[in-house]
């Protein structure tokens, strides 16, 4: 509307400098910090070069580290991706009846406290009494250690984060799939098409800009909501098990004391991020239906 | 619309399913905390404690600064929101208001800052602050939440749904920038900033992370901090007085839920598609 430099900047101002300052700059120092190694407490920083990269890329750590993150992700795909992207279709199309029950129902959980539904499900998985340890010994089952064995404590964990983020991410698909016209759904009934044929030559394809954008924050949010659970409930235990890339700069920051493989793990971790997001805007992007 | 109930019946299963698996935990909290410590091991999955008692509550308001903690929180939470409603605004009217140079790259270089990790982050503004003298303090929390690339991006969802033929009048009647802000745009989202605040508010009173690193001193926690004290090593046996906790941790949000749900999801279901 109006073409005037200087008054928008007095608008963005304030936003401007915060993002410099908290989101920014601290990935400048991250490459900086990348290079020298440090305790966060000594008066001086010594520098190694690329030595934090060297031992954080030849450890054997890192292979565990990316393997978890991999496990991490496909788990939460399943819970936070493709069954909100079913039960939207559902809710959307397939019922009738009570959906805005349904609706403020599932979207509930979304609005609690990572915090708070660790310590929920910290009971509800306890093996000894917890309700689970119960139901499963109805069924003559012994409840496992959820969280001390390998692999189980990332599925235990990614069911704490299924839980507070499915409602949330269905309310998103769901507003995709009711803007999917009536009518094109009313014709191919008609046809007598199958609900799963409507899915998915109808569905899909029209929905398919909102489920990028959920595949997304699924695979960018889904690490860093897996801080609050992983930091209460097992510190990245048992042995490194539930620990992943996003976490693991948490740790040597602040539980190892060593800010240059802290910080060289989070250039890595950035470098991730921005290949995935380039990867999925380059690629993902192009075969997407947008409406406008 | 004519539609045949027992088609659907199946689809009904399969949601309700969903509706325990998702409702369970909040009753199963609710129930756990207003039972004795004799109840949570007899009665584990019994929903209604009789008799209900309400002696954890009493123990945790006895032995724990709980109303500190309450009010620690609801102080961060208050301002972030604020100031927060506030950033987003100005920046999402510059956006739609304004047209000016590299304004797509400044616009994708803020909403990118919503995809960054928090722990890239934490240890440089960790260091910031404690070089400022803000660890510990309720402002060392609220400093790196009072902008949001996605507060930017929902405001401006908003405000671009107000016909462009208003903005022209009101700056045909002689109305400066600011007056075009407050006197048409304002008035016309009231509604939807309401509903953002609320979101920013929530968000902000569940926050653990970020709060976790910067407060030491229990006497600054915030309730989602608080919680951790009750997760001793092995679980213990205080789990009605951990659910008590939880439970008024979980009041407010759920309180706001509860009165405003047509507002938070509709905010969400409009932001959702994307723009």
């Amino acid at each position: 509307m109006s073409r005037n430099n200087r008054g928008a900047i007095l608008y963005l101002l304030p936003t401007a400098i915060l993002f410099i300052v908290f989101y920014y700059w601290p990935l400048v120092q991250n490459l900086y910090l990348s290079f020298f190694s440090w305790n966060m407490v000594s008066p001086t920083l010594k520098y190694v070069g690329l030595e934090n990269f060297a031992s954080v890329l030849q450890s054997s750590e890192l292979l565990k580290i990316l393997l978890n993150t991999c496990v991490f992700l496909l788990i939460m795909l399943v819970l936070n991706f493709i069954l909100p992207y079913f039960y939207a279709y559902i809710l959307g199309h397939l019922v009738h009846h009570w959906t805005s029950f349904y609706r403020s129902a599932l979207f509930l959980p979304a609005t609690l406290s990572l915090a708070v539904a660790s310590i929920l499900f910290l009971w509800i998985y306890n093996p000894l009494a917890g309700p689970l340890s119960i139901i499963l010994g109805w069924a003559d089952l012994d409840s496992p250690r959820w969280f001390k064995e390998n692999y189980l404590v990332i599925f235990a964990i990614c069911t704490i984060i299924g839980w507070k983020v499915f409602g949330y991410n269905l309310i998103i698909m769901l507003a995709a799939m009711v803007a999917v016209p009536r009518e094109m759904i009313e014709a191919a009934k008609l046809e007598n098409a199958s609900n799963w044929v409507i899915f998915k030559k109808i569905i899909l394809p029209m929905t398919s800009s909102t489920a990028i954008y959920v595949f997304t924050i699924t695979i960018v949010f889904g690490l860093q909501y897996v801080l609050v659970p992983v930091n209460m409930l097992t510190q990245g235990g048992p042995n490194q098990g539930s620990s992943n890339l996003v976490y693991i700069i948490y740790q040597y920051a602040f539980v190892f004391f060593q800010t240059g493989k802290a910080a060289a793990y989070a250039v890595l971790t950035m470098v991730c991020y921005a290949l995935f997001l380039y990867v999925k805007n380059k690629y993902l992007e192009k075969k997407v239906y947008y409406e406008n | 619309m004519k539609t045949n109930f027992s088609k659907e019946i199946i689809w009904h299963g399969l949601l309700w399913l969903a509706v325990v698996v998702m409702l369970w935990p909040v009753v199963f909290m609710l129930s756990t905390s207003f039972k004795d410590l004799n109840q949570v091991f007899t009665a584990t999955l019994n929903p209604l404690p009789w008799p209900p008692t309400l002696n954890n509550y009493l123990l945790v308001l006895e032995d724990f600064p709980l109303l500190t903690y309450i009010w620690n929180t609801l102080k961060i939470a208050v301002g972030v929101t604020l100031f927060k409603v506030g950033t987003s605004i100005l920046a999402a009217f510059a956006f739609v208001y304004y047209s000016f140079r590299y304004k797509e790259i400044v616009f994708n270089s803020m909403l990118l800052t919503f995809f960054i990790p928090i722990t890239v982050l934490i240890m440089p503004n960790y260091l910031l602050m404690s070089q400022l003298g803000l660890l510990n303090t309720t402002l060392g929390v609220m400093l790196p939440g009072l902008v949001d690339g996605m507060g930017i991006f929902l405001m401006r969802q908003t405000m671009r749904s107000i016909p462009k033929a208003l903005l022209e009048a009101a700056v045909l009647d002689g109305a400066g920038p600011w007056q075009v802000l407050t006197r048409v745009v304002l008035p016309l989202i009231k509604p939807s900033v309401f509903s953002i605040g609320i979101l920013f508010f929530i968000n902000s009173w569940n926050e653990y992370f970020w709060p976790l690193l910067v407060l030491q001193d229990k006497a600054n926690y915030t309730l989602p901090l608080a919680l951790q004290m009750f997760i001793s090593a092995e679980g213990g046996s205080e789990w009605g007085i951990a659910m008590a906790v939880a439970t008024l941790t979980s009041l407010p949000p759920l309180l706001l839920y509860g009165f405003c749900q047509k507002f938070i999801i509709n905010t969400f279901m409009q932001a959702g598609v994307k723009g």
